[in-house]
């Protein structure tokens, strides 16, 4: 039978229900350990007494600041930083060996030392998340300078354009074009960062909550803040998809 | 424009040595040769993208007044067909309402009225040819270089593009230099082909004119009595040339 791709998305939602209406009915019959795999009701109640307590606001914008923080800082820090590695041959000489050993190990390894160094405090945690976004942004805007197309730089050169042309009309929008590219990367990798940080050692934070929930073997809260975690990202990932689609629209 | 004892190297032999030529004011003037004599390197190093080894080329113009056309359109991607005719003329001060206007009645006149706000990838070649011609002719040039700019062209619309390319520069005035394979386009072009030898070390071997008349229209300049044997003998120049640095092709 052949699919219909443009009806995919009803059939997601079909078998998505189905598998929740499954597992809430065997949760029902006695059939799973709530302890183990609580039933999505229990989830959604979890869920709802989060908010209803109005203890996850706390969470949400210790996680939110600490995320978006280092998102912010580590683009602009990966941008520097990969244009002038990409302008002068002596900083990319001794930048690149640095930056590889940096995006060839987990990052998040570093989490327990910025822990040490910046406290328990949201400083660990911007930390991490930009050191995770800003390798990324490095590697993205060096290469994304030194592919630019030569035709088009001649293009402009032919025309009369000068250096600041050369930049603002082709250098720019080559690099931008392929920031926006790994946007949806970096925002990942700035949660990532963000929560496995407070994971490690926090007071605050839904990384903690999570680490808070395993401590006290609470899996329906678990559950439901790794259902509010894809949520907020989704959402993020909707928001920069949108900036994308117009600044792209070219394409 | 002159061009004296040219000699451009890439590092190893020169590609192209000694070269020297003569393009008369308003006049049609193409390079032939095989592939590795040196054409574009000659076309780079007149609009001065290439340093020549030694020997000198005036244009007794300002570099503005010399314009290029490559065989990639080149355009940027990330601008209208509009903004990309508009590009030069902003960079030789005029103000973007102005330019913008400018750009319009060039897109105009090369058949592109209604495509101003399309993005290059949303036009077809022949389309992307015209607006990279409109954007080097916005210029007003005097001297036109053209390296195979219409080689990626399928046979009809690079009939009608050259046509209409024909019609404007002989209406303007505006001197041609023009690199190409294509014998048949060169003859029906052109005033002087001036034939290159097989590289390293290319020379010019031979020049040739057409006295067929003009305004020239494209189909019947092939009809007329002096293109059959100049063809024959451009044709046998080249295969001779061709063979004698690789007698396997000549048998």
């Amino acid at each position: 039978m052949a699919l219909d791709p443009k009806r995919a998305w009803i059939r997601q939602w079909l078998t998505f229900v189905v598998v929740l209406l499954l597992w809430e009915a065997a949760g029902r019959a006695n059939l799973l350990n709530p302890l183990f795999a609580p039933s999505p009701s229990e989830i959604a109640l979890a869920l709802f007494g989060l908010f209803s307590s109005g203890n996850i606001w706390t969470h949400l914008e210790a996680t939110f600041t600490a995320a978006l923080g280092g998102l912010v800082l580590g683009i602009a820090a990966g941008i520097a930083l990969g244009v002038v590695a990409a302008l002068v041959p002596l900083i990319a000489e001794l930048l690149q060996p640095v930056m590889t050993l940096l995006n060839a190990i987990p990052r998040v390894i570093l989490a327990p030392l910025f822990a040490i160094w910046l406290g328990i405090g949201i400083a660990s945690k911007v930390a991490l998340a930009f050191i995770l976004v800003a390798v990324l942004m490095f590697f993205t805007v060096f290469t994304g300078i030194r592919q630019v197309d030569r035709k088009l730089v001649e293009r402009v050169v032919t025309l009369g354009g000068d250096r600041w042309a050369l930049v603002r009309h082709v250098y720019l929008p080559s690099v931008a074009a392929s920031i926006m590219g790994h946007l949806k990367v970096a925002v990942g990798f700035a949660f990532t960062g963000a929560i496995v940080g407070e994971f490690v050692a926090a007071s605050r934070g839904l990384g903690y909550l999570i680490s808070f929930a395993q401590s006290t073997y609470n899996a329906a809260l678990m559950l439901a803040l790794v259902m509010l975690i894809m949520a907020v990202v989704l959402l993020i990932f909707a928001a920069s998809g949108r900036l994308e689609k117009y600044l792209m629209r070219w394409n | 424009m002159h061009v004296r004892d040219l000699t451009i190297s890439y590092g190893d032999a020169p590609v192209l040595e000694g070269a020297s030529l003569d393009v008369d004011k308003g006049r049609f003037v193409s390079l032939v040769g095989p592939s590795g004599s040196g054409k574009s390197s000659l076309l780079r190093a007149i609009i001065g993208l290439q340093k020549p080894l030694s020997g000198n080329v005036e244009t007794g113009l300002a570099r503005s007044q010399v314009g290029i056309l490559f065989q990639d359109d080149a355009l940027l991607p990330w601008r209208t067909a509009r903004d990309n005719v508009a590009l030069g003329l902003g960079f030789h001060g005029m103000h973007r309402r102005e330019a913008l206007q400018e750009a319009e009645s060039w897109l105009d006149r090369l058949g592109l009225a209604g495509f101003g706000d399309r993005f290059p990838r949303h036009l077809s070649g022949g389309q992307r040819k015209r607006v990279a011609l409109a954007q080097v002719l916005a210029l007003r040039p005097k001297l036109l270089l053209m390296d195979e700019p219409f080689a990626s062209l399928d046979a009809i619309v690079r009939a009608r593009v050259v046509q209409d390319l024909v019609d404007l520069v002989e209406r303007e005035g505006i001197t041609v230099l023009l690199v190409t394979h294509d014998l048949n386009e060169a003859l029906t072009l052109s005033d002087v082909v001036y034939l290159l030898s097989h590289g390293p070390r290319a020379r010019i071997m031979q020049q040739y004119s057409v006295p067929i008349p003009r305004p020239r229209d494209l189909v019947r300049a092939r009809t007329h009595p002096a293109f059959g044997p100049l063809y024959e003998r451009l044709w046998s120049d080249l295969s001779r040339e061709v063979g004698r640095e690789n007698p396997a092709e000549a048998a």
